[in-house]
């Protein structure tokens, strides 16, 4: 097993990369050398200002909510119901997760719990509360 | 347009009624129209259905003329409107056909789970979708951060509901005839919350038809109504990547290229048909378009100033809530709206001496928002 510091970040972040990263508890998102926005997922060319010239950062895994919902009509493919799903802020990025454990709300600190990959085989990232 | 409901009829025939209701009060046949600028989202995974295009054209008669087909989501008969509006306007053509069908309704065969799972293809598959986000939770999501920027209130979301219900009430088209009360949206079930099912619109299926003209042979038909802007932005998607969630920046981009197009600000706007798929998504557009005061669009709906009796009444028609939202046919049922707004011809849901409206149609996460103003030929 190599831990994270070992990782060679790669230099154009693929859905792939990024996925397989999920499922070793890290996220990897984009900085813009231009602008210096920082995307939470992988992209192209950068949202703000189409720039190509973007770096591949690992993102921290502690965050807080940005904000949330529990979903009670689930589409076809998840079983349960009242699962919550949340944009979480984790430094200068924003991504979309799932809430695993107790309810949280907007502003509450949450800390990266693993992943579900229960669509197919695409894996979400979870969190839970940090308290 | 159809009544918007249940309806056991295939799309080209739906569509059909809509288009030789829109070519009677027109006065033209398929011999006159020179394309079809053609809306259908999601027919193919609910009908197996693709190529509608000539299939429809052949329905109405008019195989041999071009059609392109539009899909954006909720938004996707409003691109086609656009694309229409400027196609006239750049003179490829004189006279075209818009408009949009869809089924969205049991009576394809798919259930709520299924359906549910068919609109949700309009998020992101690899960073949204993998967490069992569906639609309800999309605009969940923009709204609670709304509810904690604004500190609007479940109970100013249910006055949508109740507004919107009440105005269906007087649109014969509508799928939901009925009023509700404030008490009896609180006290639904919870779909993604803030929302109870009065918070949500319906599955609906329905076809909606316009008759674009040329400025130059507008006079020769009756009682025409003029296409002042059409204005239309995209958004970032995934939404957590958007720059603010709850502002719906396509639509402020959208509405400004609309009204710059027509020369006129928000004040001088008499009526609206805003993107109401749930009751938060309407207090969004009443803010982004200008209508109402940023933070202000729970306070104003409580208010009653977004009712039809109100200072800038807001879905006269009942809106996707209570009208009902067959996804590709939306659009342009907005458009059928403000014409018959304009002209006086609603019927039990006329406002009074409307003569300038703007439409609000949005698709996805509002990564596609399309605003248009029509108004009184002068």
């Amino acid at each position: 097993m190599s831990t994270q510091d070992d990782i060679e970040l790669p230099e154009t972040l693929s859905y792939h990369d990024w996925a397989a990263a999920v499922r070793e508890d890290r996220l990897l998102g984009q900085s813009c050398e231009e602008c210096s926005h920082v995307g939470g997922v992988p992209s192209g060319a950068c949202q703000q200002c189409g720039s190509r010239d973007l770096t591949t950062v690992e993102l921290p895994t502690e965050g807080t909510v940005h904000t949330e919902t529990t979903i009670n009509v689930p589409p076809e493919g998840f079983e349960e119901r009242g699962y919550q799903v949340a944009v979480v802020t984790l430094g200068d990025a924003r991504v979309m997760v799932r809430i695993e454990g107790e309810h949280v709300d907007i502003g509450d600190d949450v800390v990266l719990s693993g992943f579900i990959d229960t669509d197919e085989d695409h894996p979400a990232p979870t969190f839970e509360t940090a308290d | 347009m159809t009544s918007f409901g249940v309806h056991d009829t295939p799309m080209q025939e739906l569509f059909g009624e809509a288009v030789f209701a829109a070519f009677d009060d027109a006065d033209v046949g398929p011999d006159e129209v020179e394309a079809l600028y053609f809306g259908n989202a999601m027919g193919g995974q609910a009908e197996n259905t693709t190529h509608l295009g000539p299939q429809v054209a052949t329905h109405i008669g008019m195989a041999g003329k071009p059609v392109q087909r539009f899909e954006d989501a909720c938004a996707t008969s409003a691109n086609a409107f656009k694309n229409a509006v400027q196609a006239v306007e750049a003179g490829i053509h004189d006279v075209v056909l818009v408009g949009g069908v869809e089924r969205c309704t049991p009576e394809t065969g798919k259930d709520t789970d299924e359906m549910t799972r068919i609109f949700a293809s309009a998020s992101n598959r690899q960073y949204e979708q993998p967490t069992g986000l569906t639609f309800p939770g999309v605009f969940a999501l923009l709204t609670k951060r709304h509810m904690h920027e604004y500190g609007t209130t479940e109970e100013q979301l249910a006055h949508v509901a109740v507004k919107n219900h009440g105005h269906g009430a007087l649109n014969p088209k509508a799928h939901f005839g009925k009023e509700t009360t404030v008490e009896e949206a609180l006290d639904g079930p919870v779909v993604a919350d803030p929302f109870r099912l009065m918070d949500c619109c319906p599955f609906s299926d329905g076809a909606s038809a316009v008759v674009v003209v040329s400025d130059d042979l507008a006079d020769s038909f009756d009682d025409p109504v003029d296409v002042s802007g059409v204005g239309h932005a995209t958004d970032v998607v995934p939404l957590a990547d958007k720059e603010q969630v709850h502002v719906t920046q396509s639509a402020r981009d959208a509405s400004a290229e609309a009204y710059g197009q027509a020369d006129i600000t928000a004040e001088e706007i008499d009526f609206a048909e805003v993107h109401d798929c749930f009751t938060g998504a309407e207090i969004l557009a009443s803010e982004a378009l200008g209508l109402v005061e940023d933070g202000q669009g729970g306070v104003a709906a409580a208010e009653g100033r977004t009712r039809r009796d109100g200072d800038i009444p807001i879905n006269a028609s009942g809106g996707l809530k209570a009208k009902g939202h067959p996804i590709g046919a939306t659009g342009t049922a907005q458009i059928v709206e403000l014409t018959e707004q304009v002209r006086g011809e609603a019927g039990d849901h006329q406002l009074d001496g409307v003569e300038r409206g703007v439409a609000h149609n949005l698709g996805g996460d509002a990564g596609t928002t399309v605003v248009s103003v029509l108004e009184a030929r002068p």
